[in-house]
């Protein structure tokens, strides 16, 4: 159970440190600001799920960056310093170090995400007179899975590098290109396939390969849910012209984001399970 | 049953770089072993290794009777380890540091006592870690190493940054636990910290294990004897030793000659070949050989004579 003993100093760590607090702070301030931006901007919806819809997308670039600061120097910090010879003189398996940084900055990010977003649907709640608890709450859900994923994926990195220096230039490199470029990708393929950027309607795989990023499959996710609540909201899918395969349903995405957090730990622990540590 | 036993051990880094070479060490139970060896003799890559934090190239290593690589999980729960290079929480006081430690291992210690026990006063306890003394930490670390009452202690270089009554302090838990029938394995750059402690030393150099032994079986090993001081008034043109028989090592500085001799007789035959040089013996001085120059005759076996060579 040493994981889990790692895994509470991580989470009291965070606490020590008002790493939790700087998290929470960040977040509400954000998204309150996100939920304010249609009333301000009058050629936007200025409905109530639409601001949720304005919110997530900008969470969707926010939230790795959260979650990457978080977790990046969870184990190549401490590889660097040294308090790592003396964590695994105490508990010599590299898998249960890995599972609790992971588990305790989860928990941290899960945390912040949670209490942030709560304290932003308060002021959403001052502002449009009501909040959609339903599609709230699956949004707030769907923000800490995406936390989660990314906390999966500095944690990979922080597992397979050695130094601080080296983890913080992978991790920028990780954000860059999922977060940023990965647009390109279903972008330039359609360029390719047809010569045109795409239009009103797009062929299935294009909606697969938008949602194929951690972010990518979050913002598939969060449509999904707010469709739910609200038909009149547009689901990822309402781009595809013709039958929905299976690829391209909620669920789909949802294994993506689980891939996304597990393949990164699991890869980063298999490095870190070999390394010479001096 | 052996505490530490090695067969073949070898570290190579890249093609030719070996930091731990064909190494076989076997450390008994009940035993306090020295290790010795100057900074990058590969004393801490041998420990690495035993400890599982670095995986050896070729060669085997057991702590008590477990597998290094395999049985690390068995190893740690029965071993207290103080590593070299380790870095405390500099947030986290001295006590929750050993309190971390006692959930981890999951024994049931009381924090107070191992923290008395290795001289941290409760108010220092209570302190941040990273406001600790160099001197503090290493009492710190030492406090988690003993954390489930080990059978083995693996120290590496537990009195570097010590003052005095710390070095002290060590010597005492090391000597209080091997009364106790426990093992410790500790290494040291310095002969004369191990003297005192150790019922065997294993001195290392440039990876490979160059001598095994007690302090006194080591002494009689390498033969170094007594060294013989001659103050002459003019440096010898025509001094010629090498051929005496006993004689090891041959230094001439200025107007002084000191000779290392291994057999008692020999340093009147070295005084009698001074006298027939041209130069004129003003005073000598005989001197049991330090055990410094013993670890330096093992690490630095070519030093003495290569001196010689030079003023030729």
């Amino acid at each position: 159970m040493s994981w889990a003993v790692i895994a509470s100093k991580e989470f009291a760590d965070a606490v020590r440190s008002r790493l939790l607090w700087g998290v929470v702070a960040f977040v509400t301030v954000m998204v309150s600001v996100t939920f304010l931006v249609p009333l301000v901007v009058p050629a936007l919806d200025t409905g109530v799920l639409a601001a949720l819809g304005g919110a997530s997308e900008f969470a969707s670039l926010l939230v790795p960056v959260v979650s990457l600061v978080a977790a990046y120097l969870a184990i190549a910090g401490e590889r660097e310093s040294g308090s790592l010879r003396l964590l695994l003189g105490l508990e010599p398996s590299r898998w249960a170090v890995v599972l609790g940084k992971f588990l305790g900055r989860s928990a941290v990010v899960v945390v912040g995400l949670a209490v942030g977003f709560v304290l932003a649907g308060v002021v959403a709640w001052v502002v449009y007179g009501s909040v959609p608890l339903a599609a709230f709450a699956g949004v707030v859900a769907l923000t800490a899975a995406l936390g989660v994923a990314f906390v999966g994926i500095a944690i990979g990195i922080s597992a397979a590098t050695a130094t601080r220096a080296r983890a913080m230039t992978i991790g920028i490199g990780v954000y860059l290109a999922l977060s940023l470029l990965w647009d390109l990708v279903p972008q330039g393929a359609y360029l390719a396939a047809f010569g045109t950027p795409p239009g009103g309607t797009v062929p299935s795989w294009f909606v697969f390969l938008q949602g194929a990023s951690p972010a990518g499959a979050y913002s598939a996710l969060v449509m999904d849910v707010i469709h739910a609540v609200e038909p009149a909201y547009p689901a990822a899918t309402a781009g595809i012209d013709g039958p929905v395969p299976f690829f391209v349903e909620w669920w789909s995405f949802a294994a993506i984001l689980v891939l996304w957090t597990v393949v990164p730990v699991a890869v980063g622990g298999y490095v870190f399970g070999r390394a010479d540590l001096n | 049953m052996t505490a530490i036993e090695t067969h073949g051990l070898t570290k190579r880094y890249g093609h030719d770089v070996y930091a731990v070479d064909d190494l076989s060490l076997t450390v008994e139970e009940g035993e306090v072993f020295g290790f010795l060896g100057p900074n990058g003799s590969g004393k801490s890559t041998t420990i690495d290794i035993l400890l599982d934090y670095v995986r050896p190239t070729a060669g085997e290593a057991s702590v008590l009777g477990y597998d290094a690589q395999a049985d690390a999980a068995a190893i740690h729960q029965r071993v207290g380890i103080l590593p070299d290079g380790y870095h405390l929480y500099d947030r986290l006081s001295g006590r929750e540091h050993v309190e971390y430690a006692i959930r981890l291992k999951d024994t049931d210690d009381d924090p107070e006592a191992l923290l008395e026990r290795v001289g941290l006063t409760p108010e220092a306890a209570e302190r941040p870690a990273g406001t600790y003394s160099k001197g503090m930490s290493q009492r710190l670390a030492l406090g988690m190493a003993l954390v489930g009452d080990p059978e083995l202690l693996i120290l590496d270089e537990p009195s570097s940054g010590l003052d005095p009554d710390g070095i002290r302090d060590i010597r005492e838990l090391t000597l209080e636990h091997a009364a106790d029938g426990g093992t410790v394995f500790f290494s040291s750059h310095i002969l004369s910290q191990v003297e005192a402690v150790c019922d065997r030393v294993g001195i290392l150099n440039q990876g490979r294990l160059v001598a095994v032994d007690s302090i006194d079986g080591l002494r009689d090993a390498v033969g170094t004897g007594t060294t013989i001081t001659v103050t002459v008034d003019a440096p010898p043109t025509d001094l010629a030793l090498d051929d005496v028989d006993g004689v090891t090592g041959v230094t001439v500085d200025g107007s002084q000659i000191t000779v290392t001799c291994t057999d008692p007789t020999a340093k009147l035959v070295v005084l009698d070949r001074i006298r027939a040089t041209d130069s004129r013996i003003l005073d000598f001085d005989t001197q049991r050989s330090s055990l410094e120059e013993l670890f330096s005759a093992y690490t630095h076996p070519t030093a003495a004579e290569s001196v010689t060579e030079d003023r030729r």
